[in-house]
């Protein structure tokens, strides 16, 4: 029996990976898409991975499970993997994904591909073709993945999740050998505003490195408020300044909104992928050679500071709106 | 502690270019460096070294011919640099590279922290730095910043994502770390003129490190069979002019247009 094992300890990037897995079940001939969820609650609600289109869920309710530990989680999905057998296994390429699927794939012996954004499984051989973005997302290359199972790693964004109410998976409670840890967690952390949900935003308003004080985002908010959207921004905005908990970008959230405004932003390709699947950008910078500008579809070479008020003016004398 | 840094020879990928009409990447004539990330690997296993003592041994993958560009790496603070001449396999891909890393820090012997980038600056698969642990069977403590020594012990918070986890955890272990970690030292020109004279060692494969090409190349479980550049076509229409109100207008009519925005 063929199987695609798919895995990501975040539930939204997990319906993605479900949605995509569904999908190549019906297309490419995987007999059965199975996941797994870790933890003492594991099996609430465990069932409900059906509708995001799992046929079986394995529900590990281990306590050094119950947080997240790279070490456990790494014996978790090692030996989940080793127990179901699947052709190919897709993990989330958030960074718990990344460092655990990577120790994985080394401790199985996998071929494992990262940035993932497609693939073909070949039923004769039981093998995967994968498509990979490389060189932070100028070009893809397709991998042939020599391995049995194969592994990729997919960013969070890249595929869409696909809701059928009523369908259920089966629940299997799993048991698996999860050694003594070495790494001691102290303390966990929420970062404020985690969990806004960009990726449903129609309108994005990103921010750069133009944006020169904490307290000019209030232009921003203002134009993304006037148009129903969500600000967002660059790397440096998030991790440098950390205005907000997240980035868009290659390490980052990749988003696909009707429009992306980016204000002060120059455009690095690293950050460009994050926001190139939008249907229309729209890059503000005062500096005409600013590469946003070649990435964009309209650009206004003006300073912001003069611009955005202007904008949010005639918004508002026009009644523009989202449609 | 015996600290060592691996850095690594990367592509400059900005200079990566597509041939719009063909989709073919440019990579002919594209720089090679150490990477932007690898500064914050340097910069992190030098202060490591001033807070708790011993020594910093940078390593790395790389032509023999490319020593030169390590100067300023050594200049930063180094003892001293073993390259291993595998540019070839390093192009193999992660597998390959996390086990000539981790024979040569076997060899090199009694090392007591491993620091690597988060990613590199041009693979950025991710894959090295927990392959490299596994393999060593030793911890890895990933994504660290706020990074302190004490008593054998690393402490340092983790940035993941959503959420920042604070851990501890004996050495040795594999630390990786972030452009956000720490701010790299500038190099003088005086520890630029002493770095000429910090040794480098040059490391075959298959003689020191006993690993084949064939032995090697069996591990890379991939197989790239098709390469393109991707292609972006906006229309790139910009909008000039002194008059804001003018400029703001003529953006509104664009996107009304569009019909993504509606009047």
């Amino acid at each position: 029996m063929s199987k695609l094992f798919v895995y990501s300890e975040e539930a939204a990037v997990l319906q993605e990976l479900l949605g995509k897995a569904r999908q190549a079940a019906g297309e490419q001939g995987f007999d059965q898409v199975v996941t797994a969820v870790f933890g003492l609650t594991a099996a609430d609600n465990a069932a409900a991975w059906g509708e995001w289109g799992a046929d079986v869920v394995h529900t590990v309710a281990e306590a050094d499970l119950d947080t997240y530990h790279p070490e456990s989680y790494t014996d978790a999905l090692a030996g989940i993997i080793q127990q179901v057998e699947p052709d190919l296994v897709l993990v989330g390429a958030t960074k718990r994904g990344l460092e655990v699927s990577g120790r994985v794939a080394e401790r199985l012996g996998l071929g494992a591909v990262s940035w993932c954004i497609d693939f073909s499984f070949d039923q004769a051989s039981k093998t995967v073709t994968a498509v990979c973005l490389i060189y932070t997302g100028m070009g893809q290359n397709s991998y042939h993945i020599d391995t049995h199972p194969a592994l990729a790693t997919v960013a969070p964004g890249t595929f869409q999740p696909e809701m059928a109410p009523g369908r259920t998976a089966e629940v299997i409670a799993t048991t698996v050998a999860v050694n003594p840890r070495r790494l001691r967690v102290l303390e966990n952390n929420e970062k404020a505003e985690a969990g806004r949900r960009l990726q449903d935003a129609p309108v994005i308003v990103d921010v750069g490195q133009g944006v020169r004080a904490r307290e000019d985002l209030a232009l921003a908010e203002e134009l993304a408020q006037l148009l129903s959207g969500q600000v967002a921004c660059t790397r440096p905005i998030s991790s440098e300044r950390d205005w907000f908990p997240e980035w868009l970008g290659l390490s980052g959230l990749k988003l696909s909104p009707d429009i992306c405004f980016t204000l002060g932003v120059s455009g690095s390709i690293q950050h460009v992928i994050g926001i190139r699947d939008s249907k229309l950008i729209v890059a503000v910078n005062n500096d005409e050679s600013a590469g946003i500008f070649s990435q964009a579809d309209y650009g206004v070479q003006a300073d912001l500071y003069q611009f955005v008020p202007a904008l949010i003016a005639a918004i508002k004398a026009r009644s523009i709106h989202k449609n | 502690m015996k600290i060592i840094a691996c850095i690594k020879y990367s592509l400059d990928v900005s200079e990566v270019k597509v041939d719009p009409a063909t989709k073919e990447l440019r990579l002919a004539g594209v720089p090679r460096r150490i990477g932007a990330i690898d500064k914050n690997v340097l910069e992190t296993a030098i202060a490591l070294k001033e807070a708790a003592g011993g020594t910093v041994h940078g390593l790395t993958l790389a032509p023999a011919a490319a020593r030169e560009s390590f100067r300023e790496a050594l200049a930063m603070g180094l003892d001293d640099l073993t390259i291993i001449d595998s540019a070839d396999l390093a192009a193999e891909g992660p597998a390959v590279t996390a086990m000539i890393l981790a024979e040569a820090i076997k060899k090199l012997g009694d090392v007591t922290v491993v620091v690597t980038g988060e990613t590199s600056d041009d693979g950025v698969s991710y894959q090295v730095p927990p392959r490299l642990a596994e393999r060593l069977g030793w911890p890895l403590l990933g994504f660290a910043r706020n990074i302190t020594v004490n008593d054998g012990v690393i402490t340092a918070d983790r940035d993941l994502d959503s959420g920042m986890q604070r851990v501890e955890g004996d050495l040795p272990l594999v630390l990786t770390v972030t452009q956000e970690t720490n701010t790299p030292r500038r190099s003088t020109l005086m520890d630029a003129v002493k770095a000429k004279k910090k040794p480098v060692t040059i490391w075959q494969p298959a003689a020191e490190l006993n690993l084949t090409a064939e032995a090697l190349l069996a591990r890379v479980g991939t197989k790239r069979t098709a390469q393109e550049g991707i292609v972006v076509r906006r229309k790139q229409q910009l909008f000039q002019g002194e008059d804001m109100a003018n400029l703001a207008n003529q953006l509104l009519d664009a996107l009304v247009a569009e019909r993504v925005l509606a009047e």
